[in-house]
């Protein structure tokens, strides 16, 4: 199917619910590569110049770190979300940035006018996430991996005498890792990971359940320029002193947010029948009034019922019956605290949440 | 007139039809089951509905996506197909055969004539 100018497999052979099930239980490949991945060169000049668009204090990012993050616009609301990190190659030392293909042009935009010489690595390297409780053992045999790496370390390492970019990170909720290769060895790589039988090739059915499952806020769903950081739950990501900071675009709006009451919030709902709840769903409490909208839905393997993800008015009480317009039914759905599946991350060689 | 089994013919929608004892058997063709994908619910159809050619009479529930069930001919619905109630993945694991959706008493025959035989069928997935 079409997805931000590229034609991506929602599915591989076996279909999404045995996809997704692998990726819990075992391991699966995602092809990313269509998603943005920039270097921009780590100097005080340029990191001034992101620090408008970012909530991070960049100067302060640490060495072989990675961090959840976004681009802002003047309101506070989310140009598109990212995963920034600081590392070095050779000897270098850089942000190294991953963004969402269909903002590509937006991002792109930013980056280049706050860093002239940005590299858009995409355009030679492949990205490839490995996901799942096995993703070490499946890798392991394949690249060096330090012991001591935890969820979200990156760091430089080899294949076929390439440079690679490596984090223990990914958007499923399970322990997992993403490489960014050159496109010269990635077939190679691939060729030689699916080698172990724990683990197979997964398409974007199985990467939006798992996402779901695990709570994650997806671009263009529950995340959008009109939405900011705090109405979408993610506050945790913003650093609280850029807040104050004027050079911060939207810095004003977010640290009322903060102190104020929102007009609307997140939260997970579970279908009480088969059917399934889908994005665009209206929301209506015990009076019929309507009081929201589902931004994500799907068919949760784990939980073998349907699950989503929905904007609510803040005056709605959890407590009462909510019901969601199914086709041209009201039917009864149950609320619950997101994730739906908890996380599967390593810190120190354990699993932590 | 005596029994007779036709042979199965298939509508534009992706269904399937095939008649014995002007008692017709529809569900969705194989192609119609592997485009949608893992099939996860199916809302079966109210047995003694009388219905019209090209209503909506009921929904499939896949992983992708909703998809609408058109009865293929008039007539009425005898029976449905419970065993999908419990399991709608009977659908992609057999979707011809065991994967029935509903039966119908048909009410003109002509309508099933009109419809495409499995090689006409196969032209039109081409096209």
């Amino acid at each position: 199917m079409p997805f931000a100018g590229f034609n991506m497999p929602i599915n591989y052979k076996t279909g999404i619910i045995n996809e997704h099930k692998n990726v819990r239980n075992h391991s699966g490949i995602f092809d990313v590569s269509h998603m943005g991945q920039i270097l921009i060169e780590n100097n005080e000049t340029y990191l001034h110049k992101l620090e408008k668009y970012i909530p991070l204090q960049l100067k302060k990012l640490i060495k072989n770190r990675s961090h959840y993050s976004f681009l802002l616009n003047k309101d506070g609301g989310v140009i598109d979300d990212l995963i920034i990190s600081n590392i070095d190659i050779k000897n270098k030392p850089y942000l190294y940035i991953v963004y969402n293909a269909s903002r590509k042009k937006e991002d792109e935009e930013i980056f280049i006018s706050c860093a002239p010489n940005a590299e858009k690595i995409y355009i030679k390297n492949c990205l490839f996430a490995i996901q799942g409780p096995d993703s070490i053992n499946v890798l392991k045999n394949v690249i060096d991996i330090p012991e001591n790496m935890n969820f979200f370390d990156i760091l430089i390492s080899k294949y076929n005498n390439n440079e690679i970019i490596i984090s223990r990170s990914g958007y499923t909720g399970e322990d997992g890792f993403e490489l960014s290769i050159p496109n010269e060895s990635a077939e190679n790589l691939i060729t030689h990971v699916l080698k172990n039988e724990n683990t197979m090739l997964c398409g974007l059915g199985s990467r939006d359940s798992l996402r779901l499952e695990a709570g994650l806020s997806l671009y263009g769903h529950e995340l959008n320029e009109k939405i900011t950081p705090i109405e979408a739950g993610l506050s945790w990501a913003l650093d609280k002193e850029r807040l104050e900071d004027e050079n911060l675009n939207g810095n004003k709006v977010l640290s009322d947010q903060l102190k104020n009451k929102l007009s609307n919030k997140k939260i997970g709902l579970i279908s009480t029948s088969k059917s399934m709840l889908r994005d665009g769903m209206t929301l209506f409490d015990n009076n019929n009034n309507e009081i929201g909208k589902i931004t994500s839905g799907c068919f949760s393997p784990n939980l073998n019922k349907s699950i989503a993800i929905a904007y609510v008015t803040s005056e709605f009480n959890t407590d009462n019956p909510l019901f969601c317009k199914i086709r041209k039914k009201l039917e009864l759905v149950k609320i619950n605290n997101l994730p739906f599946v908890k996380k599967n991350y390593r810190k120190n060689g354990s699993v932590y949440e | 007139m005596g029994a007779y089994m036709s042979e199965k013919k298939y509508t534009k929608d992706h269904e399937w039809v095939s008649i014995v004892n002007e008692i017709a058997t529809i569900g969705i063709s194989n192609h119609a089951q592997e485009s949608l994908g893992d099939i996860v619910f199916i809302e079966l159809p109210s047995v003694g509905n009388s219905v019209k050619a090209k209503d909506e009479i009921c929904v499939v529930e896949s992983v992708k996506a909703a998809s609408d069930i058109y009865a293929p001919i008039d007539g009425e619905i005898i029976e449905v197909n419970n065993n999908l109630e419990n399991d709608a993945a009977i659908i992609n694991q057999d979707a011809e055969n065991e994967g029935w959706i509903f039966k119908m008493k048909i009410s003109d025959s002509n309508q099933y004539s009109e419809l495409m035989s499995e090689d006409e069928y196969k032209q039109f997935l081409e096209q």
